[in-house]
């Protein structure tokens, strides 16, 4: 089992750095993803703060709780376009026909899909973003090592249900060629994650719940911090994500059965 | 002009056709105006009024950019860019038709459809609201409101060009162009009016073109602009759509002049 997982690390290592190397290879380029990416942290950041110079509460939340939520999201979402961004080229990948040499490599094809490409890029991003939760964190008052426990908890189960979602989707490139849509579609849903869950509406929030389950990714782990999360809702969580996990790999795995190669 | 009209028809045609695509992305749109229209409801709460803006008048401000959205940030740039690199805009040349002209009318032929996307998407989420909308009750503030927003879209669609241009001297041409639209949507008030910025940024920001893309055309539907301050604001715009409009044409040449027909 060690021996695998040091394979497969050794793998991740070399495939993260051949993605560094033509970043790195595209300066000017990767330059302006990474400004448009700070640009969008930063005008959004500095939104809610302008916000809160008007206001004391949104839906019950001062300004360090929507901080929170607003940085935790950026966490979860961030984290998973570090890990996953290899998703986002699974069409390309399936229509040029290179999925069939990830089929006879000696390596897991989901894995290739999935983790062969990291965004440095986000990593960049996600340091500023880190840096901003300890502030927060430095403001609240003072929490039990439970709660930031908890909170760590919830944010990995966050990661690992996007995990579940962009395994979904690859499956769906691989049966139909097409991605963009349902990539694009998470991608623009996932905006409603910025903000708490309280401040829609109950149907709205019943479908990040339950349906496309933004809320339990984006919003269970800051109230998990502040103590508004009951341990029901937080084994919810945790099995909906197992439940998520499963369902996705007998997905794949289906889509792997039904590929018959369309292009080579 | 009648070659124009049949690219606009081909156009139209091939936005209809990919109806999938289609309903994903105004999906996506319609869950960023979700979630802005609730985070302000949220925030108004039972207050009478924010910054100037009535609970009718921000539910209305959202609601508004959604339209504008669809009719301002639907532009070619990516599509300009692709074809700079991939060398298809070399069959562009050699052909008898203004490129310019050719590539506004796909817009125009996307941007009909968003548009008419956006107005049922308002109505739907206007049917289930909380509370009235604020609509102009004089004529002349639709006429002007229509006129500020064909500018503001036709600004938007040179500034692009521009941008997108480098890509004749540079294949790394997406991160700038991926940062401008960004930075471009938060200084325009594609996400919040730009009220609730400090005053020396709302001044910085009121030099520059973007607000006139956005911001100002809502404020003009929201009659919060005198008529003879609209007509002023017309008039800014008009401005500024000349400076970019001769601006995209020097640089299209200059480009054009350097152009090595990579790939062609």
């Amino acid at each position: 089992m060690m021996e695998l997982a040091r394979k497969y690390f050794r793998i991740w290592v070399r495939t993260a750095s051949m993605a560094m190397q033509a970043q790195l290879t595209y300066r000017l380029g990767s330059f302006g993803f990474l400004a448009g990416k700070m640009i969008r942290l930063l005008f959004f950041f500095a939104f809610v703060v302008a916000i809160f110079k008007n206001v004391k509460e949104v839906a019950g939340y001062n300004l360090v709780e929507t901080a929170l939520f607003f940085l935790t999201f950026n966490v979860v979402d961030m984290s998973a376009q570090i890990l996953f961004r290899g998703v986002y080229g699974a069409r390309r990948i399936v229509s040029e026909g290179d999925f069939d040499f990830y089929l006879i490599q000696p390596c897991d094809p989901l894995f290739r899909m999935v983790f062969s490409t990291v965004d440095f890029l986000d990593i960049v991003t996600l340091v500023p973003v880190l840096v901003m939760v300890g502030m927060v964190f430095a403001r609240l008052p003072p929490l039990g090592w439970t709660r930031y426990a908890a909170y760590a908890a919830l944010v990995a189960n966050g990661v690992a249900l996007v995990y579940s979602i962009h395994v979904l989707v690859t499956g769906v490139a691989v049966r139909t060629q097409e991605l963009e849509n349902a990539i694009w579609i998470y991608r623009d849903v996932m905006f409603m994650g910025k903000f708490p869950v309280d401040v829609y509406a109950p149907a709205v929030r019943w479908a990040l719940t339950f349906g496309v389950p933004i809320a339990v990714m984006t919003s269970f782990p800051s109230k998990a911090l502040l103590g508004v999360l009951s341990p029901a809702w937080a084994a919810y969580a945790v099995g909906l994500n197992a439940a998520l996990l499963a369902l996705s790999a007998r997905f794949w795995r289906g889509s792997v059965a039904a590929y018959t190669s369309s292009s080579s | 002009m009648r070659k124009y009209l049949v690219a606009y028809s081909i156009s139209l045609q091939e936005t209809l056709q990919r109806r999938s695509t289609l309903i994903m992305d105004r999906l996506g749109g319609f869950a960023v105006v979700l979630s802005l229209y609730s985070f302000w409801s949220a925030l108004l709460g039972d207050k009478p009024s924010f910054l100037g803006y009535t609970r009718d008048e921000m539910i209305s401000y959202v609601l508004v950019i959604n339209v504008l959205r669809a009719l301002v940030f639907t532009g070619r740039g990516w599509q300009l860019v692709g074809e700079i690199s991939n060398g298809k805009i070399s069959s562009y040349l050699v052909r008898p038709i203004s490129y310019h002209a050719y590539a506004l009318s796909l817009d125009l032929a996307q941007k009909s459809v968003h548009v008419v996307s956006a107005f049922f998407e308002v109505a739907l989420l206007a049917a289930f609201i909380r509370g009235g909308l604020y609509l102009p009750g004089h004529l002349s503030t639709w006429l002007l409101f229509a006129l500020s927003a064909i500018l503001a879209s036709l600004i938007f669609f040179f500034m692009e060009f521009i941008v997108s241009s480098l890509a004749f001297w540079t294949s790394e041409s997406g991160g700038p162009l991926f940062c401008f639209e960004l930075f471009l949507q938060f200084a325009a008030g594609a996400f919040f009016p730009l009220d609730v910025l400090p005053e020396f940024a709302r001044r910085l920001l009121s030099a520059t073109p973007f607000p006139y893309l956005v911001f100002f055309p809502a404020r003009i539907f929201l009659e919060k602009v005198s008529t003879g301050e609209a007509a002023r604001v017309l008039a800014i715009e008009a401005a500024w759509l000349a400076v970019f409009l001769a601006g995209a044409l020097y640089i299209w040449r200059a480009g054009v002049s350097s152009y090595a027909a990579e790939g062609g």
